[in-house]
């Protein structure tokens, strides 16, 4: 029987009903990797430890929790111990981290199989996979045209169908875009809900960690494991544990739900526009109820997203020097050489333009003016949401403002139009807030994602809502047929 | 955004662009200064600036040692090291 496409809730019953063991899960798991390897979703595989955990797995009387023999992706930029993690960077081409990142242990903790580390855009910086230095990935449902990004591998490897779920990292839309233009499911937590130890930062304030599945119940099972309070990440939040399955199928008659007037739909392809009146007609016949709100300063996400993330990036990226670990320049003729030569050299062009922009938006005479300013505007967002979610349950918007889009169309000319790519994802990322996408239709073969914002900590409530669209619909049931890459 | 701007955060960056690449850079630095600069439209008189969503103060630690002498996990990935230090080139003739 074929494992391809399958949920971990349907690979659990076949692990526990013995039609297949773990072991062969997991080699099921690389031979299909294989008869798709020119989708090019991992950098690096862990064959070996894989099926050596898969077969202790299946020597254990009782599986330690639903996750226990499951193969799970894990985005390149956790780090993992002994296991290669690049950030998709050729400076970090050689780099074996020391230790192994919290979201990740945990979900190995509860017998998950790491087999192996997925293809993104370097250092997370991107939304199409085009700017790894291992080369973009293809979306499953068209070959030559991107997944999205930055965590384009993870989605385009379940999208396949060759892992169940994967982990990803979300600073400005990394697993909600992915995941629209790959048709799955992709949730950004709330800031603080995950741990980011381990992870490689690239804007500590925004970046989150969180799941890439085939549905929402699937996030919840993954995100029930990744999260929870970590010493070692001071700004993780120290909740009580809670199962986010336990009010995953509750009703959603009575909830309310908030359209954003600001948000012009009249300037989106024809196909989203119809899609999201679809689903806003599914919701009302499940028994919610829509309330336009007002986001007045959302217009401002975009350019303060893009002076908050580069500076920051700036300063974390700084600790690449070539001294400590990484890509080292030949021959430096003295210090400074080694550091310019050894960045220059292992760095792309995104993550550089990236950097540059930091560097100036921190500089004297600018700070006030780009950084400063960014974040008085943040807090004017945060501001926004705060007085809409005291009308609303959740906030509904489409994912992207259009499907997936061939190599090198968006973005070689002008890098603003790629990042306009973000519109809809990033002020939850400004204001720290929960988000999930749900694929709700098709354009032309390719998938279109929904929305659903949800208030502070407020995951559970917008995974109940996304897992009552899914019971009522199929767009997450469909699959592509990947003749493309047979 | 002039070629000197660009020299001068190109050093405070450590990096350095490739000739051919230079134009480009400053022209894509310039589109994305704008699209930040748009930034000055919104009234933030008296609003305090947000770093964190979480808008709480790092949590502090005990000072106490919880881990192994990991030297040599460490010094395994520079590229250059001897037993106990990372080398790089002389700094002091």
């Amino acid at each position: 029987m074929s494992i391809q496409f399958k949920t971990i809730t349907e690979l659990r019953e076949m692990l526990d009903s013995k039609i297949i063991s773990s072991e062969e899960l997991v080699n099921e798991t690389f031979r299909l990797n294989e008869q798709f390897k020119e989708l090019n979703c991992f950098v690096t595989l862990n064959e070996s430890k894989s099926r050596e955990k898969a077969i202790g797995i299946d020597q254990q009387d009782e599986p330690l929790s639903i996750l226990s023999g499951i193969p799970l992706a894990q985005k390149d930029l956790f780090c993992t111990e002994g296991l290669r993690t690049t950030c998709s960077s050729k400076i970090l081409s050689n780099f074996i981290p020391p230790y192994t990142a919290t979201a990740v242990s945990k979900l190995e903790d509860d017998g998950s199989i790491t087999i192996g580390k997925t293809n993104m855009d370097e250092f997370a910086m991107g939304s199409s996979n085009e700017t790894s230095f291992f080369g973009p990935v293809h979306n499953p449902w068209k070959k030559g045209y991107v997944p999205g990004g930055s965590s384009g591998g993870s989605a385009a490897a379940v999208a396949a169908g060759i892992v169940p779920a994967a982990t990803g990292t979300d600073t400005g839309g990394s697993i909600r875009q992915p995941a629209a233009h790959c048709g799955i499911t992709g949730m950004k937590p709330t800031y603080g809900r995950v741990s980011r130890w381990g992870m490689v930062a690239f804007a500590s304030s925004l970046d989150q960690a969180g799941p890439i599945a085939r549905s929402a119940e699937d996030c919840a099972i993954l995100l029930n494991s990744m999260s929870g309070y970590d010493s070692k990440d001071t700004t993780c939040l120290d909740l009580p544990n809670q199962d986010l399955l336990e009010t995953i199928n509750n009703p959603i008659k009575g909830l309310k739900i908030g359209v954003v007037k600001e948000f012009d739909m009249s300037d989106l392809d024809l196909g989203v526009q119809q899609a999201f009146e679809q689903s806003k007609k599914l919701y009302e016949s499940l028994g919610a109820e829509f309330v336009e709100v007002s986001l007045p300063n959302i217009s401002a996400s975009v350019p303060a997203y893009y002076s908050i993330a580069p500076a920051e990036c700036s300063s974390n990226l700084s600790r690449f020097d070539g001294i400590k670990f990484g890509h080292r320049t030949e021959d430096p003729g003295n210090l400074e050489e080694l550091y310019v030569n050894s960045r220059s050299e292992g760095f792309g062009d995104e993550v550089k333009r990236r950097i540059l922009i930091g560097t100036y938006a921190l500089s004297a005479g600018f700070y006030d003016a780009y950084y400063k300013k960014a974040q008085q505007v943040r807090r004017l967002i945060k501001n926004d949401f705060v007085s809409a979610f005291e009308s609303i349950d959740v906030i509904m918007t489409p994912t992207t403002p259009s499907t997936a889009f061939a190599f090198g169309s968006k973005g070689a000319q002008n890098p603003v139009e790629l990042y306009l790519e973000d519109l809809f994802t990033i002020s939850s990322n400004l204001a720290g807030l929960p988000a999930i996408s749900i694929p709700h239709g098709q354009l032309n073969n390719l998938p279109i994602g929904l929305q659903l914002i949800g208030n502070f900590l407020e995951e559970g409530r917008i995974l109940n809502a996304a897992h009552i669209f899914q019971k009522n619909s199929d767009f997450h049931l469909t699959h592509p047929n990947m003749e493309d890459f047979k | 955004m002039d070629q000197e701007t660009v020299r001068t955060i190109c050093h405070l960056a450590r990096l350095k662009i490739d000739d051919e690449k230079s134009e480009k850079i400053e022209s894509d630095l310039d589109t994305i200064i704008a699209l930040i600069g748009g930034l000055s439209s919104f009234d933030t008189s008296n609003i305090e600036p947000l770093y964190s969503p979480l808008e709480q103060t790092a949590v502090k630690h005990e000072d106490v040692v919880n881990s192994d002498n990991c030297k040599d996990k460490y010094l395994a990935n520079s590229p250059l090291s001897n037993d106990d230090y990372f080398l790089v080139p002389r700094v002091v003739e």
